[in-house]
């Protein structure tokens, strides 16, 4: 279940990069390894089958580099634009998630991205991490999930 | 520049649209960061998000006429996230007014604005070229 989740997570990230940001190769690597004091935390809340979270942490350089791309625009500090632009990244790979855990019998949703914190006291029976690496910087998925009862 | 070839989907006048859509939305995101006083900005967005308003309904209209003439089976999911696009610009432009022109809001709109048009264009509306592309190819 953990290993499908993932999967689904990493191939979203995978295809949206692709079409969006034309990156193509991207990589998954232990989240021991992410290492960033400066970050955007997004968090987007899922419902149904699966209920928690997903953050998406995106250091401010790849924030930046994910939006200059975008744009074509030179941004050099992150603001409400740079937020809102990487929130809505993350809310678009969290809708590309929903249509695999479909395929594959589970019926969620996902709350709107909300800028979070990483503190978090709940108990979730999924519960793992990894660093993402792409030709414009890393992203770090923290997923928090438990299964309905 | 915004617009990537690659977005075209194959119907001329679709494309023009997204053409369109994608130069007030780049001339939109100039003003929107540029360095004058937001005073100065201020005229300029409104006129822009007056027209999105307009324009983007349009141009919805239009590609879901023509996903119909194709019997694109997307229709009525795609349909849906048009509306949800309409119904957010709609009730942003209701806070953007009642906040009196607040400028953090607007910078949050054009934050989302510009990653939601291009994954509508790059992938969303790619299924709908595709599943043409394959019908004609069908046909032939």
């Amino acid at each position: 279940m953990k290993d499908q989740i993932f999967k689904a997570y990493f191939d979203a990230t995978q295809k949206v990069f692709n079409l969006m940001l034309n990156i193509s190769e991207i990589s998954a690597h232990p989240s021991e390894d992410f290492k960033c004091d400066d970050e955007v935390d997004i968090a987007i809340g899922i419902t149904g089958d699966l209920q928690g979270k997903v953050i998406y942490r995106f250091p401010v350089a790849t924030s930046l580099n994910i939006v200059n791309t975008m744009s074509g625009m030179q941004f050099d500090a992150v603001d409400a634009f740079v937020t809102s632009a990487v929130s809505e990244i993350a809310n678009i790979i969290s809708g590309n998630v929903l249509s695999a855990l479909s395929e594959n019998n589970m019926d969620c949703d996902i709350l709107p991205p909300v800028q979070c914190s990483l503190d978090d006291d709940k108990e979730y029976g999924i519960n793992t991490s990894c660093r993402i690496d792409t030709a414009i910087g890393e992203v770090c998925l923290e997923i928090r999930l438990n299964r309905a009862a | 520049m915004l617009w990537k070839d690659n977005y075209e989907i194959g119907v001329p006048q679709i494309d023009e649209q997204h053409k369109e859509l994608f130069r007030r939305v780049e001339s939109f995101l100039q003003v929107l960061r540029s360095q004058v006083s937001w005073e100065e900005k201020v005229q300029k967005v409104n006129e822009t998000l007056e027209f999105m308003k307009g324009y983007v309904v349009e141009h919805f209209r239009d590609e879901e006429e023509y996903q119909k003439s194709v019997g694109y089976p997307g229709f009525e999911a795609h349909k849906q996230i048009h509306t949800g696009m309409v119904d957010y610009v709609l009730e942003f432009s209701k806070q953007y007014e009642q906040s009196n022109h607040d400028e953090q809001l607007i910078q949050q709109f054009g934050g989302k604005l510009l990653a939601w048009l291009i994954n509508h264009v790059a992938a969303e509306d790619q299924r709908i070229a595709n599943y043409a592309r394959k019908k004609g190819d069908e046909l032939k």
